[in-house]
């Protein structure tokens, strides 16, 4: 059984700052897919209410080039191809959810970015709602969960408006360019913050979403990132500190190389410690424990085993190891997917409620 | 150091400009076009050993990659005309219900940095596709691509096409983020790459000619 002492709010914040709480916060993602199998297996169809989610999302704010576009260029039996938000051209599926494929980018050189994509950026947004972010914080603060300013961080607006290819061959050979594109992406997502905080919106943190790295570590160089990207991260981490507020960043993959920077840009928590790409909260925690909190690392592949002696050893081990520093929360690594069963992971919140307790 | 290795270095260090340069210079002094191509091929490899001790990333193999591609393009006639072959023939592609190219893009660039003949299938590829390229180009090698866990099937299903196919010389890799040695066994695959690098020295070893 879950110790509730504490609101998710207090829990939260408590979490990030690695103070004494009551039990470890908790908040999950699962594939539309995984939803619909749960609910074939007597799910009742509120993911947040079941798992007690402590965090609660107030915008989520992700400057675009060409905001609103949406043009429908081809389709086929199972797909349909778009000309996007950002002018690119992207297919996704009609009755299956996951990320889209890029099948071509619009802005592929400084001559593209300076004549047209930039000043359209600039011209655009607001990319939030204010009146939509109060009745988010009204839901949140009925709940008593953590509210937070959400977005996507500069390294993942770059990727999203040029492409992999081209931004990663950009750091190496125009890194002016890639320095203003992400500073440009960083400069609206406060522009936009500011805005809700202006509105007078209320936050208790920010939580900034962005994929950095893959399962054979960051996309480029820690130097690179340094160089590059990091300067924004700070920023954004500032940006938060500056208003009395914790900073969360999430990334997927090996980041294993770079924590020290994170460190470094003052981040509170990182999330969600992709498992398979050798991220592990029992070698984390000892290492960086005291200085940062860690968010998630629950393996969706040994719960897609849904073998209960594996799941048991992930879930304990990983929860003990975190605890620790009173600096860990649950999620799992990723999205869990549909191979897990509802038992399965009526399984893990159970393990969840008896071995995530500070207080009995 | 000889021009060759200027030219070599010139890979390593992504100088496409460089690069086509010395190439274009080696081809007018007269040079062996395998010799050219061995000085390129060197230079993939290099960064490819350097990827794999962390000395160089991503935005360092796709720079080197454009510049043997673009080195390669002014050599390609010559070898044509000397009858060099590509090293293997490689069928690339992300399997059926998966959408995500990125992984795929890189592994089909280090394998043309190698010099193999590469036929990309794209994303989202059924079984049947994998085994007809195969069988149509005579390919040495397929990498089955996949990012999601819930496409991991798929690859399963596709070996399954290639064992009923009947192809004993065209040997069936995987790789991609949820992919593991382990589960490369499990479903019978020839063999694993844990990431782009990697899939060059697999496919040399598998394939024998190493």
């Amino acid at each position: 059984m879950r110790t509730n002492r504490l609101t998710g709010r207090e829990r939260v914040n408590r979490f990030l700052r690695r103070q004494p709480h009551d039990s470890i916060p908790r908040a999950e993602s699962a594939w539309a897919e995984t939803i619909e199998r749960w609910k074939n297996e007597g799910f009742g169809g509120d993911l947040a209410q079941y798992l007690g989610q402590d965090f609660h999302g107030l915008c989520w704010c992700d400057p675009r080039s060409h905001p609103g576009q949406f043009l429908l260029v081809a389709e086929d039996d199972k797909t349909r191809t778009y000309r996007d938000e950002w002018n690119n051209t992207v297919r996704y599926w009609k009755h299956r959810s996951g990320t889209p494929e890029h099948v071509a980018f619009s802005c592929q050189t400084p001559e593209d970015w300076h004549a047209d994509h930039k000043p359209r950026l600039l011209a655009a947004g607001p990319f939030v709602n204010p009146d939509a972010s109060k009745l988010d914080l009204a839901q949140a603060r009925r709940n008593g969960r953590w509210a937070h300013l959400t977005g996507l961080e500069p390294f993942e607006s770059t990727r999203r408006q040029m492409g992999d290819e081209v931004t990663l061959m950009a750091m190496m050979e125009e890194p002016e360019w890639v320095d203003d594109v992400a500073r440009t992406f960083t400069d609206l997502t406060l522009r936009d913050f500011e805005l809700l905080e202006a509105s007078g919106l209320e936050f208790d943190g920010v939580w900034i979403y962005g994929d950095m790295a893959y399962r054979g570590g960051p996309m480029c160089s820690p130097a690179k990132y340094r160089e590059l990207v990091w300067p924004q991260h700070k920023r954004l981490a500032d940006w938060a500190h500056s208003r009395g507020v914790p900073f969360i960043y999430h990334t997927d993959g090996d980041v294993n190389s770079v924590m020290d920077l994170y460190v470094e840009a003052g981040f509170d928590a990182v999330q969600p410690l992709e498992a398979k790409a050798f991220m592990d909260v029992r070698q984390l925690a000892p290492k960086y424990g005291d200085r940062l909190s860690l968010f998630g690392n629950i393996d969706v592949m040994v719960m897609a085993t849904n073998d209960r002696e594996r799941i048991e050893e992930e879930v304990v081990t990983k929860l003990q190891a975190g605890m620790a520093t009173h600096g860990y929360a649950y999620h799992s690594d990723h999205s869990v997917p549909p191979s897990v069963s509802w038992e399965t992971y009526k399984f893990i919140v159970d393990l969840v409620d008896a071995h995530g307790n500070y207080e009995s | 150091m000889t021009e060759l290795d200027n030219l070599t270095e010139a890979i390593v260090r992504g100088d496409r400009k460089e690069a086509v340069r010395l190439t274009q210079e080696r081809i007018d002094a007269g040079d062996e076009p395998k010799n050219i191509l061995a000085a390129l091929v060197k230079g993939m490899d290099i960064v490819g050993d350097k990827f794999q001790r962390q000395e160089a990333w991503v935005p360092e193999m796709l720079i080197a990659s454009r510049a043997m591609s673009q080195s390669l393009a002014l050599l390609e006639p010559l070898l044509v005309a000397a009858g060099i072959k590509p090293e293997f023939t490689a069928v690339v592609g992300t399997v059926e219900g998966d959408l995500h190219d990125i992984g795929k893009n890189l592994v089909a660039m280090m394998w043309r940095g190698a010099n193999f003949h590469v036929i990309d299938l794209g994303t989202n590829v059924p079984s049947d596709k994998f085994v007809e390229a195969a069988r149509e180009h005579n390919a040495d090698v397929v990498g089955l691509s996949a990012l999601l866990t819930t496409t991991m099937p798929a690859m399963k299903a596709t070996i399954e096409k290639f064992r009923e196919a009947n192809l004993p010389n065209t040997k069936v890799v995987i790789g991609g983020a949820p992919i593991t040695m382990e589960f490369a066994r499990e479903i019978g695959a020839d063999g694993f790459a844990p990431d782009a690098a990697s899939a060059v020295g697999l496919v040399r070893e598998l394939v024998g000619k190493a």
